[in-house]
């Protein structure tokens, strides 16, 4: 039925996007500290959603929402609601591999595991599935080469991940990332530990990737999120001052903070 | 004038003669180290013969110190097999769920007691948990053991792992724990597959610390294993070992037996400092891989 | 071109996360069993041998305490003399291991050019790494009769000063409670100068430097800066060292003479807690055993009490640092 309506809905440009991730009145303490202040907002399917804001101001926090990261910590707390596909993630009931396995990260400096090539992409994917060890090659493989990384390590993929350079190491996480065929990708400032060559081959990537993932992507690099994203929020001070279209908030916000953060006024 | 002068030249030369000082003691303890490890080799190395390797000491000042080696070898390797895994878990757990918690400080202080702890009284420990228990249950039969000579050399290299396994993960960066939860592996899996491995040369260090520090250890193996003139593989004989050896033929007033006391001194002096710097150049080496 | 359901059924995918748990806790008990077993070590040691040892504890009591005597014929056993022994021993390595560490922490922090300190500093601590039985031999073959020919002349000069010269007379034999000493401050000399060297270098460059600019000398920075910053840790140091002097066995048992006197001359042959088990043990049985497992006891609880006290004076600093 969904097929259907995609087959239908195929040749008309720009169909109303649909809804993947919904947040409703949003709170998030830690240490009792109120660190986001009510955040509601809708995050398109397969489009690339950008939170920008000055440091400190919550973004990074409500990425790591999404996929519940913050859990692992004790005395961190999230009141709300954000639901996935319609079922709310927050629900204790809502299970953590499932979570998991549907929203990928990557993080700000790229961390590839202390093992070789091959197994720091099949190793979460392990996890998930059995795989037969031809069937995992070509897991592998795919995931590389969505990551755009497959042609410079085909041929060392049993070398140490850690012998790769800053920029490749932050596409092999992203290689992992999806090689558990997750819907929601999350970039938690994926570009700020790397040289601008590197940034802009992760760019580029990020440009590919949306139409297969939801992307939402934390920057403190306005020019990088007018770049890439086709939505973006704003945020200060664990406050979602506005969301909406990029192209729209960064040549006419409706709010003069939003204003002032772009055209540098401050941050 | 002049009398600032006087005071200027007064702190200079306390000064001179502190530098001096701090250089005097720098070659003073020097002068030890090379004293005694000249010492250990000059005797030693005379002594050291074919038969040092290949007869037991039931020959006396013919004999040799093989029964010793190989008793040494066993309860030491023993002796690692209890405490690495043991102390590997136990310092995870400091590192990775009591960071922060009461029970965690409580043990890692603990822990650091136990290092400095006499090595004497934790042979005495083991001869009363171990030894006379043994002793009681079989009626004599089985009283000093191999097996209790490796529990009490355990001990001594157990809070050596807890504390560098605790250390080294916790310079482990915490993304790496986040990037691996964000794939969905569960914690056990991360800390055994991830999180290990990453501070493997680490935990690697400390092990052979520990092996390094117990093969030299005499005083808690007295009353464990106690020793034997012949050769055994039992665990649960009697065991000889280089140290206690050493120890008996340095008691002994015969010259030739102090003379094999010093090759037997010799061999566990170049053991421990092989050791301890292979650990210096696997340490040394692990920095570049991460960060 | 979506990829067909790579979503198992969701009913599986939750029978697994319920599964991890279950491991996770697992192996997180699996884990605390094991950290609980460095607290069972330390706990056990004190109560099987206070249990090993109750026979003369409980029932010589304050006599074992207080008594002189050591006489295995008569069971009569007073651990006296060992305590001393062990006390007057450690003390002398103290006494002689703190300055010469202290020149040492100051040669390799603030003297020694930069290529030197790595080398210098890896020799010294490779004292610590000699087995404490090495020590022994060198003490016993090596180091006894190189003090005979020395005591002498200690006897003529040091023992002629009033008061504290009653220490230094006596017969030259070489082996004693002197000559235990010396070899002990061989052996703490390194724990106790890598601690101070380690926390000379947690001092601020801010604070040596805004001294030196003052036209500071680097012994007035040492001593008017460094060390009273970082007293505390320097003092926990000295207790560090002072721990493994008390407990040590090896090192001393072949050097001391053992004999049970309480002398006022450190000339004179001694016993310690630790030469005395290491020693007797094997030959005891009955109430000459009870004894020694209960100096044992003794010798636990005034350890645990030294380093205590260093862990917490090291903690002190720490915790300044992580400020």
């Amino acid at each position: 039925m969904n097929d259907l309506a995609a087959a239908v809905a195929t040749p008309m440009a720009n169909v109303e996007e649909r809804t993947k991730i919904k947040v409703r009145d949003l709170h998030f303490y830690y240490n009792g500290f109120h660190a986001l202040k009510g955040i509601s907002m809708d995050v398109p399917e397969k489009q690339v959603t950008a939170i920008i804001g000055p440091s400190g101001c919550g973004k990074s926090t409500l990425l790591r929402i999404f996929n519940r990261i913050y859990a692992i910590y004790p005395k961190l707390e999230a009141k709300g609601q954000v639901e996935l596909d319609g079922e709310n993630i927050l629900d204790p009931g809502y299970s953590m591999n499932r979570l998991r396995g549907k929203v990928g990260m990557v993080f700000q400096k790229p961390v590839p595991f202390p093992m070789t090539i091959f197994e720091n992409v099949a190793y979460g994917i392990r996890h998930h599935e059995k795989l037969s060890k031809p069937d995992m090659s070509t897991r592998v493989e795919q995931a590389l080469r969505s990551a755009a990384l497959w042609d410079e390590v085909k041929d060392k993929l049993k070398q140490n991940a850690l012998s790769l350079s800053g920029g490749q190491q932050q596409r092999l996480c992203i290689a992992r990332a999806i090689a558990l065929r997750p819907e929601v990708l999350l970039l938690d400032e994926p570009t700020s530990a790397l040289d601008p060559i590197a940034t802009s081959r992760i760019e580029q990537l990020v440009e590919e990737l949306k139409s297969e993932y939801t992307i939402v992507i934390v920057t403190h690099n306005m020019q990088q999120a007018a770049r890439v994203s086709d939505y973006t929020g704003f945020m200060y001070i664990g406050e979602l001052i506005e969301f909406g279209n990029t192209e729209k908030i960064f040549t006419k916000p409706d709010r003069k903070q939003t204003e002032d953060y772009i055209t540098g006024r401050f941050g | 004038m002049s009398s600032n002068t006087a005071i200027y030249v007064r702190r200079r030369i306390t000064n001179m003669v502190a530098m001096l000082l701090g250089g005097f003691a720098t070659l003073l303890g020097l002068t030890f180290l090379v004293w005694i490890l000249w010492v250990t080799v000059s005797n030693g190395i005379s002594a050291i013969t074919p038969t040092l390797f290949t007869k037991i000491t039931a020959y006396g000042a013919q004999g040799g110190l093989s029964n010793a080696i190989v008793g040494s070898l066993i309860m030491d390797f023993t002796a690692l097999l209890i405490c690495a895994p043991i102390g590997v878990l136990a310092g995870t757990y400091l590192a990775e769920y009591a960071n922060s918690s009461k029970l965690g400080a409580t043990i890692r202080f603990l822990n650091d007691i136990l290092l400095s702890a006499p090595s004497i009284v934790l042979g005495l420990f083991v001869y009363v948990i171990i030894v006379l228990p043994m002793s009681n249950m079989t009626h004599g039969a089985i009283s000093f053991s191999g097996l209790a000579g490796s529990v009490a050399l355990a001990l001594i290299g157990l809070p050596v792992i807890v504390r560098t396994t605790d250390e080294m993960l916790q310079l482990v960066p915490g993304t790496l724990r986040e990037a691996a939860l964000s794939l969905g592996v569960p914690q056990w899996k991360l800390t055994m597959q991830v999180l290990i491995r990453a501070a493997g040369s680490g935990i690697l260090t400390g092990i052979l610390l520990a092996l390094a520090r117990l093969a030299g250890e005499t005083a808690p193996l007295l009353f464990t294993a106690f020793g034997n003139n012949f050769m055994t593989l039992h665990p649960l004989d009697k065991m000889a070992s280089l140290p206690v050896a050493i120890y008996q033929y340095t008691n002994d007033p015969n010259p030739a037996m102090h003379a094999i006391a010093w090759a037997g001194a010799l061999l566990i002096t170049m053991f421990v400092l092989a050791l301890s710097l292979l650990t210096r150049l696997i340490f040394s080496r692990k920095k570049v891989s991460y960060e | 071109m979506q990829v067909p359901s790579t979503e198992p059924l969701a009913r599986n995918i939750d029978a697994r996360s319920r599964a991890d748990a279950l491991h996770d806790r697992i192996f997180r008990r699996t884990l605390k069993f094991c950290a609980l077993l460095v607290l069972a070590a330390l706990v056990g040691a004190a109560l099987s041998t206070l249990w090993g040892g109750r026979e003369v504890l409980f029932g010589h009591g304050l006599h074992f305490l207080s008594s002189t005597a050591w006489n295995p014929v008569e069971d009569d056993y007073g651990a006296l003399a060992p305590i001393f022994g062990t006390l007057v021993t450690s003390l002398i390595a103290l006494v002689l291991a703190v300055p010469v560490s202290f020149g040492i922490a100051l040669f390799l922090t603030e003297i020694a050019p930069a290529w030197l300190r790595g080398p210098v500093g890896a020799a010294i601590e490779l004292l610590a790494g000699i087995p404490s039985i090495i020590y022994g031999m060198w003490g016993l073959f090596v180091f006894v009769p190189f003090m005979s020919r020395i005591e002498p002349a200690l006897s003529a000069t040091l023992g002629k000063i009033p008061l504290v010269g009653k220490l230094f007379q006596g017969p030259p034999l070489g082996l004693g409670l002197l000559t235990a000493g010396i070899v002990l401050a061989v052996m703490i000399l390194p724990f106790i100068s890598s601690v101070m060297r380690e926390v000379f270098q947690t001092v601020p460059t801010r604070l040596k430097e805004s001294a030196y600019a003052l036209g500071s000398t680097t012994w007035e920075v040492l001593w008017d800066i460094v060390l009273p910053y970082t007293r505390s840790a320097v003092i926990g140091g000295i207790f560090l060292g002072l721990g493994r002097a008390l407990g040590e066995t090896m090192a001393v048992t072949f050097v001391l003479g053992n004999s049970y006197n309480i002398t006022s001359s450190l000339l004179m042959p001694g016993t310690t807690i630790s030469s005395s088990i290491a020693n007797e043990f094997n030959e005891a049985v009955g109430t000459h055993r009870s004894a020694l497992i209960a100096l044992g006891f003794l010798l636990f609880v005034v350890t645990f009490i030294v380093l205590l006290i260093a862990r917490l004076m090291l903690r002190q600093l720490a915790k300044r640092e992580g400020r």
